[in-house]
């Protein structure tokens, strides 16, 4: 900390307090949030009169809510393996072999980061009724649509997190393995893949909290009985606002925190958002 | 063990030259230095004989076998990186089995092989930790085991040291020389630190932009140097230019008369070490230029001192601590002829003085 | 010189394999975005040209009147400049706010430093729908701060706080700060200390430190994080619908409202290509402005 001269004490002080106060800022709706779910009356009213579970146990026995998690999570689990497997091999693709074209098809991977949510959705959702009339099946409104779609949000952070981390590899310690032996697939599979593990299984974590949480793109391609958690809680936080949608709200906060607490221990985050 | 001979290795990316022609001998058991500074082409010629790079031109036979075309793997060398490049994700042991694996090394015999080698560096105790766990030190030690341990045909050191800190430095210099010694390697040594690799070779060749300058033992190298290069860059030279006179002696451009040993035709340069060089109140010896003392450094255990020579020019001369000239005042710490403004002679033998005819 | 991968050996068999293995790996990913995003997209502009007729919705045409017609039409004019206008400010006010937050956590050496961070990249994590929820909360005619105000005495009735232009931008900038502190706290650790320190022992006090030194020099990363701000404000979707209701419309709202509820494509499609231009053309213009400014006299 840049040591100031004690003619200014309570700078260091107020600076302190007023990062703290912009933590604060940034954090008190998540923790309000999850401050109501537990209140005990149905209807939004400062002081809180009691504090109760049953709003958990309301939000799951909703069906809106409980297919709407679950339907969340299955999205998220495929979205996220697929998304990783097809961007690890795209991300070594363009990195270990210079081919004509690497770094135009490495911007193209990256670019669905920079059209906005709902652009896309529509965009998607306008070709999925286009191509159900010339393919004569559904698609909009379908599992494998919105898993497709979201496939193209995953695919990009993947290669970012893994080019990433190759960049960072010392180019020495696969050198090394060939030296003592180990032809360039070995030296490969055996020193520099596990090396990128932790990347890896950073992609796929952060991969899964970038479609769960997703509203934008999914808004446009889902359909009747298959809604997503985030829809679900918008449509009715359009109408309500009470604990038991701070209930459900709560449940994403912390699954969703708690994945990405774990991937932290894989990747800095920080450095990648 | 092998002997390795490098034929008119020549190597070029696009139009610029990284090592010109390069051909060498080395003896099975010798420890061969590549000197120079950066981008001289040590570096790169390590990295075709190890095999990571590929020669524009050349062969390289490690015991008489071509070895130009095959691929890194096979080529049987054992290389140490400047940084080590020890597999993270791997214990010691583990990186030192590594190389036994991919040699097809029975699993009886890898265990014993991977305790003698760690023994040899003393990381025995270590076996099961992992690189970060370990020190600059430590990790480097691991590495030379790591590429011992496959009984390599020849061991490539690229600039092992220049990671260490000094003390570290001079430590597991004197350990890689015992090893290579006790264990008769074939050994190239890429240093850019002359003291290292006179310190460590059996011979030395001199690199200065891709073009090997001399190749010789360290005494050959550092009295007899070839041209202005290689008596430049190791130690320190003072150099006089000017053209042979009559026979036996110099004439310097600025009229200075320096008596030599032997005659070189077409010398366009003289050169005198500064350690050869004694500063004398009277005249003494083969050559003695008269000058006057303008300044003196303490080094600890030397002193040098720069004098300018009536005849214009700056000679330096270097003064082991403790020496002392004799009767004729000749020079110690806190002795006259030191101080600046002192009349002196610079005196040197005809013997100790190089010719280069650039 | 890498050199690894592709001089393992010098004959020229093996050396068109791995060109081809290279493309064959990045090719699925390749064909999925190609075909799910690039080819919608293009499809979407194609779209912004036709014409749309209520009875028969989408005809093919190629035609500019949807442009025409966003910017005759003074309702979605202002639609337009208010999304412009939101987001300047929520990126200004960010910017503002933030900066003393990354210049803290740039410069402690706490050993609760990554706890810090990490408390930043969780809200970030969780979804805009559950932060703005959080909001309605805060902001809401029962929310915690009519109820503390009331609880004070300050007021009889509640404030209107909740469907305003406020908690618009309320909502908006809590959302987008963590990306801002972020992205300059990264800047400012890249910075050498040491040139503060210089600064300050050639004799110059904090301010002028920082406005001499830390500014120009932290400048291209800043310029970098605002636009990224910025870019997201004027893409948001979830906050303004949620925290300005009827009372603010916003472009990505309007939009999507045009494709879904009165099927207008070819006008919804214009409104997107309009946001997107925009954005990307605003966001640029900062960038430059920011680097002419700043960067032009590090240079000279």
């Amino acid at each position: 900390m840049l040591r100031r001269r004690a003619r200014f004490p309570w700078a260091r002080f107020l600076h302190r307090a007023f990062v703290a106060l912009m933590y604060l800022f940034m954090l008190c709706p998540l923790i309000v949030v999850v401050w109501l779910s537990f209140f005990k009356d149905a209807i939004l009213y400062f002081p809180p009169s009691g504090y109760t579970l049953q709003w958990y146990v309301k939000a799951w026995a909703n069906e809106a809510f409980a297919n709407g998690f679950v339907f969340s999570l299955q999205v998220a689990l495929l979205a996220a393996v697929c998304g990783v497997v097809l961007g690890v091999m795209a991300a070594l693709g363009i990195t270990r072999y210079r081919f004509a074209g690497a770094s135009s098809v490495n911007t193209m991977l990256l670019s669905p980061l920079l059209v906005p949510g709902i652009v896309a959705g529509i965009a998607i959702y306008l070709f999925y009724l286009r191509a159900e009339n010339t393919l004569d099946r559904d698609i909009v409104g379908t599992y494998g649509g919105l898993v497709i779609a979201h496939v193209c949000l995953t695919i990009p952070w993947t290669v970012r997190l893994v080019t990433a981390s190759m960049a960072g590899l010392d180019p020495s310690i696969e050198e090394a393995a060939r030296n003592l032996g180990a032809s360039g697939r070995v030296a490969f599979m055996r020193i520099t893949l596990p090396m990128l593990r932790p990347a890896i299984v950073a992609a796929a974590l952060f991969s899964f909290i970038v479609s769960f949480e997703n509203l934008e793109l999914s808004l446009s391609l889902v359909g009747p009985g298959h809604t997503t958690l985030p829809i679900a809680i918008m449509q009715y936080l359009e109408f309500n606002l009470d604990p038991t949608i701070a209930a459900v709200s709560s449940v994403q906060i912390l699954l969703l925190g708690l994945i990405m607490l774990v991937t932290d221990r894989f990747v800095k985050l920080s450095q990648v958002v | 063990m092998a002997k390795v001979t490098l034929e008119s290795l020549h190597k070029q990316f696009g139009a610029s030259v990284a090592v010109a022609d390069f051909s060498l001998e080395i003896a099975d058991g010798e420890l061969v230095a590549f000197l120079g500074p950066s981008g001289c082409g040590k570096t790169t010629t390590l990295r075709m004989i190890a095999g990571f790079l590929a020669p524009s031109a050349g062969t390289i036979r490690i015991g008489g076998k071509d070895v130009t075309d095959l691929p890194v793997h096979k080529r049987d060398t054992g290389m140490v990186f400047q940084r080590y490049a020890l597999f993270p994700h791997m214990t010691v042991a583990q990186n030192v089995a590594f190389g036994l694996e991919m040699h097809k090394v029975p699993a009886a015999e890898r265990d014993g092989r991977i305790r003698n080698v760690l023994d040899m560096v003393r990381m025995a105790s270590l076996r099961d930790r992992y690189p970060r766990q370990l020190s600059g030190g430590q990790q480097q030690r691991v590495a030379i085991a790591r590429a011992l341990a496959i009984q390599p045909k020849v061991f490539l050191l690229d600039e092992p040291l220049s990671n260490l800190d000094a003390k570290l430095r001079l430590e597991v210099r004197e350990e890689i020389r015992a090893l290579q010694q006790r264990l008769g390697l074939t050994t190239v040594f890429v240093t850019h630190d002359q003291e290292e690799a006179l310190a460590v070779s059996d011979r030395m060749a001199i690199m200065h932009d891709g073009k090997v300058q001399q190749v010789g033992t360290p005494d050959a190298v550092y009295e007899r140097p070839a041209n202005r290069f290689v008596a430049d860059f190791l130690g320190k030279m003072n150099f006089f230019q000017g053209g042979l006179a009559e026979g036996g002696v110099f004439g310097t451009a600025k009229g200075a008369r320096i008596r030599v040993a032997n005659d070189l035709a077409g010398a366009r340069h003289v050169g005198v070490r500064p350690e050869r060089v004694r500063l004398a109140t009277a005249p003494s010896g083969g050559n003695a230029l008269p000058g006057v003392v303008e300044s003196t450094v303490y080094l600890g255990s030397q002193l040098e001192v720069r004098v300018k020579l009536e005849s214009g020019e700056a000679i330096l001369s270097q003064l082991a601590n403790g020496s002392n000239g004799g009767a004729d005042a000749g020079v110690g710490i806190g002795g006259t002829p030191t101080q600046a403004g002192t009349r002196v002679y610079a005196c040197f033998e005809p013997a100790d003085c190089v010719m280069f005819a650039d | 010189m890498n050199t690894s991968s592709s001089a393992s050996t010098a004959a020229s068999v093996s050396r068109p394999r791995p060109v081809r293995l290279g493309a064959g790996l990045a090719f699925p990913a390749a064909l999925v975005v190609l075909l799910i995003i690039m080819v919608p997209l293009l499809q979407l502009v194609r779209y912004s040209f036709n014409h749309f007729d209520p009875t028969e919705m989408m005809q093919q045409a190629f035609t500019l009147e949807n442009y025409t017609k966003f910017f005759a039409d003074p309702y979605y004019r202002d639609v337009f400049l208010t999304t412009v206008g939101v987001a300047a400010l929520c990126t200004v006010l960010a910017l503002v706010l933030g900066f003393p937050v990354a210049y803290f956590l740039a410069r402690t050496d706490s050993r609760h430093k990554s706890l810090y961070v990490i408390l930043l990249v969780f809200p970030l994590m969780v979804g805009s729908v559950v932060r703005a929820a959080g909001w309605m909360v805060i902001l809401g005619n029962a929310g915690i701060v009519n109820a503390v105000l009331k609880r004070l005495g300050l007021i009889d009735q509640s404030l209107q706080l909740m469907y305003t232009p406020t908690a618009v931008v309320v909502g908006t900038t809590a959302v987008v700060m963590p990306y801002l502190i972020l992205t300059l706290q990264s800047v400012l650790e890249g910075m050498d200390f040491s040139v503060e320190e210089a600064a300050r022992n050639l004799g110059a006090d904090f301010f002028t430190t920082f406005r001499r030194v830390v500014l120009p020099i932290a400048a291209p990363g800043v310029a970098a994080g605002t636009m990224l701000v910025f870019i997201l404000c004027m893409n948001a979707y979830a906050t303004p619908v949620l925290l300005g209701g009827t009372g603010l419309t916003m472009m990505a709202p309007a939009l999507y409202d045009q494709i879904t509820r009165a099927s207008n494509w070819p006008f919804g499609a214009a409104m997107a290509l309009i946001l997107v231009c925009a954005t990307l053309l605003l966001a640029l213009l900062s960038n430059w402005l920011i680097h002419r400014r700043y960067v032009k006299t590090m240079a000279s």
